[in-house]
This record gives C-alpha cells, structure tokens and sequence, in this order.
C-alpha cells in the first residue's frame, strides 16, 4: 500500500466506524467519546511528544466552554461564532500561561498546572460569580440560532460536526508527526541540550507545542459547552484532572489511535458499570489498573504491533549492513 | 583582541558549577581549519570546556572569541545558527527519529538539505535511513552525531570524546575523516586516544585540574605522544 494510501486509509478506517457506529450506539455516548478524544488527543500531544504531563487540562477545558459561553450568553447566537470565541479565548490563556509554565519541568509542571485549575475554578465559581453565574452556570442551550446544513442546536446534527472536528484534528496532529516541528517536539522530548547544539530555539519549540495542545483542549470545552448549551465551574474542577492524562495513558500515550480508543474504552466502562452499580469510579478505577497492569503501553500501544504482525502493515525493515 | 582570520580564541577562561571553580585562566587558539586536542585525566575541565563555548555555561571570566565575535553570553541555539556545532560525549542519538529524520532536523536548521556530504564521510548512513536512532550502534550514533553537525558547513566543530567505546575499525574511519575534514572548519577536540590525536592534532593542549599545563605544537612533540608526560 503507497504512502499516501496507508495516510488516508489511516484516517478512514478508524473514523468510518465510528460514523457507521452513529447509526449502533447511543448519540450521547458517541457524541461524548468524540469530544471526550479530541480533550485527549490535547494531552496525548504534550505527554507522548513533548513529554509534558499536565493536570492542569480541566482549566484549558474550562477557557474554551467559558470563551464560548460567553460570547453564546452575553453577545451573539451563533453557535459556529461561539466555538470559534471558545478557541480564540484558549489560545489567548494558553498562550499568556505558557510563557511562563513551559519553562517548569516534570513533576512541576504538573503541579503548577494543577494550580492553575484549582485557580481557574475558584475564579469561574467566586471572583466572578457576577459574570459566570457561579455554581449555577450559565445556560444559554434556547438562545442558540440554527446553523446551515449542521444544525448544532439539534443532537443529530451537533454529531456530525463533533465527528468532522475529531477528524480534522487527529489529522492535524497525524500531519505534525511528519514535519520538522512534529520531529523537533519528540526530540525536546529526548533531549533538550542537543535541539539547541542543532541551533533551535527550544523555548520557542515548547511554547508553541504547549499553546497548540491546550487550544486544542479548549476547542474540546467549547464543544462540550455548544453540545450541552450549558457551562459551569465544574468543567474545571481538579476532581476531573487526572482524566486526560488517565485515559491517555489507557489508550496507550504518544500513539496516534491511543486517544480515540482510550476514550471510547473510558466513556464505555464508565457509561457501562455506572448502568450497573452507583459507585461506578471505584470500578472504573479497579478496571484501569487490571488494563494498565496487562499491558504498560495502554490498549492500543499493546494492540498494535500484534495488528502490525497479523496484517503485516509494517513497512519492509531497511537492510542491514555488514 | 580579535581575529578577522576566524580563528577560536579562549582567554583567560574561568568557568565553574556554583560555588565549585572547574576552569582557571584557560588560554587555547586553533587557527582556522587547523585541528586542536585537548587531552587530559576524567574530570580535568575538558568537557566543561567545550560546553562553554557552545554557550551551555556561561564563564565567571575571561572570553570565547570567534574570529572577532564574542560567543559570551550567547545561548546555545544562537551559537550554533553562527555555525559553531558542539557534538556531544554521550553518543545518544533522539532514538525515537529515524536516521533519515535526524539529519532532517538538522537540515531544517542550517538550511543546508545536501545530505551528500554526509554520506561522503559516513556512507553507512545511507543504508540506515529508516532506522530509529535507538536501534543503532555506537559507532552508527557517532557517524549520525557528526554528519548531523556538518550539515550547514559548520565553522567550528566542538567534538567530545568522539572515539570513546568505538571499535578500532570505526575509530580509523574517524580518524581518516578528522584529518579530511581539517581544511574545511576548525576543530576542537577532547580525546584520550593519544594516538588518534599524535595522528590528527595540530596542536595539543594538556588540560590539568582545570588548568591548560601543556600546549604542543611541535608536529614530531605531537606524533610522538610528548603530551602524555604532562598528564
């Protein structure tokens, strides 16, 4: 199979079941596992290319739901506006922050960015209560205007555009893997000293990395924020922190199917045993530490090279010199 | 003072890590395309010598001159956009890129996307293109560290113990492409072969507890391994 075949069939096949899947599984489940991948997909960047890991995702989350909520609450009507306030306002804090968090390290640069929801919860439930509605959120779901050819106020349109975004984004970051940027972030990864000796800009390098995936996470919250017509502090509770890097590291990190498949095996077990017992985290928690224990590489990072030897996808190994 | 020929100058160099001193009034010329050796015991300043001229460690005094720019105070990337490349000891490679995109990484930097200079040198390379770097040898690393630094026509190459662990086929091929390399660019290099180094240097620098005790330029002084008394 040619190159660019393989890059298309890449994209196609996963996607092409999980639209097929449209017509299988409950909308809300579908529609939440595509959002819930697009949040992972964020943090499956910074952890698997850049090597950053970050529980701080919930306040990237919360900038885009409330840049959108907004903009959907206070000014216009246009969802399709909203998503792309939502953006603009996860770009503009992940950029501001960043300046100053890419320069931290491992276990501080979990931390501070830990802080950094704690901060941004307690700003969207007191400080500015008045304009955020505190606990009570903002619902703007009846002020939104219907869009052309998908409708985002109507679930079985707001799918559809979900399923595009996920799309287009895993595609965006399939394409980063084959650029120069792509390489440069996996080497800052490996070793920071010898991208410098090369002659990049290693802060340059980080920073650009970390506002493209926290723009990325926001894009996620505005989705959330659109979907549900709805936005409250919660989105950026420290409680719900740990969920990307978890399901990142489930999926199998710094694979290009391990967001998708962690997403829809978390949003699964998690929608599956709550359907069961009431006390469904402790379950779900048991069930991530059986998988993380079969398997350090997540579901994906284990599936894929028994898949590579059974279909043989591999690309012939270049011949060894004498 | 400044050296319109393009020539390294160190001057005076005092270089430590916080409140230890590891360089003291360090002096060393390499004139341009000449090939100079620092050679010396673990732990006699050679490394943190380089380092600071690559601009990883910023000198208490005294200064780096190359030709009449000051590298002082200069970051890292910016020394190496001004064509100063510093290969490093450890021989790691980023072992998740393959060949093919480690020498992409540095062609994207220096603007220089003429790999057959490269695989002039290092023709072994050309059969590794698609292998991550983790899965090469040491001697593959080595040939991969080089090649990545000569792409761009460095100015100065800074190379640390590039023979260090090599098996004695690699270590010649090393030795024969130092000595073709000496007329394009000017070399510092740390190494304990004193042989490599009675065959390649052309002038040699004893490095003693931090100290340059020893500068031998005598081509005879040189070959005949007059450094090892002073070490």
């Amino acid at each position: 199979m040619s190159r660019r075949l393989r890059w298309w069939a890449g994209i196609l096949i996963p996607f092409g079941v999980l639209a097929v899947a449209r017509w299988v599984l409950p909308l809300p489940f579908l529609v939440e596992v595509l959002i819930f991948s697009v949040y992972t997909m964020a943090c499956n960047f910074l952890l698997g290319r850049v090597g950053f890991i970050s529980f701080g995702q919930p306040a990237y989350l919360a900038a885009g739901a409330y840049g959108t909520a907004f903009y959907l609450y206070y000014f216009g009507r246009d969802p399709l506006l909203g998503i792309l306030a939502g953006l603009a306002s996860g770009l503009l804090f992940s950029a501001v922050v960043g300046l100053v968090f890419v320069r931290l390290r491992s276990d501080y640069f979990a931390l501070v960015n830990l802080a950094l929801a704690v901060i941004v919860y307690h700003l969207m439930q007191k400080v500015l209560a008045p304009i955020t509605k505190g606990d009570n959120g903002l619902w703007f779901l009846d002020r939104m205007t219907s869009t052309p050819v998908l409708d985002l106020t109507r679930p079985d349109g707001f799918v559809w555009f979900a399923w595009l975004v996920a799309v287009a984004v895993w595609a965006l970051y399939k394409a980063l893997d084959d650029t120069v940027f792509g390489a440069c972030c996996l080497a800052t990864k490996t070793n920071e000293d010898k991208v410098k000796f090369l002659g990049y800009h290693d802060f340059k390098i980080r920073w650009t990395a970390f506002v493209l995936a926290n723009t990325t996470a926001a894009l996620a919250g505005s989705l959330y924020g659109v979907y549900f017509g709805f936005v409250s502090p919660e989105m950026a509770s420290a409680a719900r922190a740990a969920d990307p890097v978890v399901v990142t590291i489930l999926g199998g990190t710094g694979t290009l199917y391990g967001p998708l498949v962690g997403a829809l095996a978390y949003v699964g077990m998690k929608d599956l045993v709550s359907g069961v017992v009431g006390n469904w985290e402790f379950f779900v928690g048991l069930l991530l530490v059986v998988i993380m224990l079969a398997g350090e590489r997540g579901i994906w990072g284990t599936l894929e090279p028994w898949l590579r030897r059974r279909w043989a996808w591999r690309r012939p190994a270049p011949a060894l010199q004498e | 003072m400044s050296h319109p020929d393009g020539a390294l100058v160190v001057e005076g160099l005092h270089v430590g890590y916080g409140e230890a001193q590891v360089l003291f009034d360090v002096h060393l010329a390499v004139p341009r395309g000449r090939l100079a050796a620092c050679v010396g015991r673990n732990g006699a300043g050679k490394t943190t010598l380089l380092r600071t001229i690559a601009g990883f460690l910023r000198p208490r005094a005294g200064s780096v001159r190359y030709g009449s720019v000051d590298l002082v105070g200069r970051k890292p990337y910016e020394v190496a956009r001004m064509g100063i490349r510093y290969v490093q000891q450890d021989k790691r490679v980023f072992a998740d890129l393959t060949v093919r995109e480690n020498l992409r990484l540095a062609s994207y930097a220096t603007g220089d996307w003429d790999w057959d200079v490269v695989f002039k040198y290092f023709p072994r390379l050309k059969g590794l293109l698609d292998r991550k770097g983790g899965y090469l040898s040491g001697g593959e690393r080595q040939m991969l560290m080089i090649g990545r630094a000569l792409l761009g026509r460095p100015k100065v190459l800074l190379i640390d113990e590039p023979t260090e662990g090599l098996a004695p086929a690699v270590v010649e091929q090393l030795g024969r492409v130092f000595e073709e390399l000496k007329g394009q660019a000017t070399l510092l290099m740390v190494e304990q072969n004193l042989p490599l180094v009675g065959r390649v240097a052309d002038v040699v620098y004893a490095v003693k507890e931090g100290r340059v005790v020893a500068e031998i330029t005598d081509p005879d002084a040189i070959r005949s391994g007059a450094v090892e008394a002073y070490l």
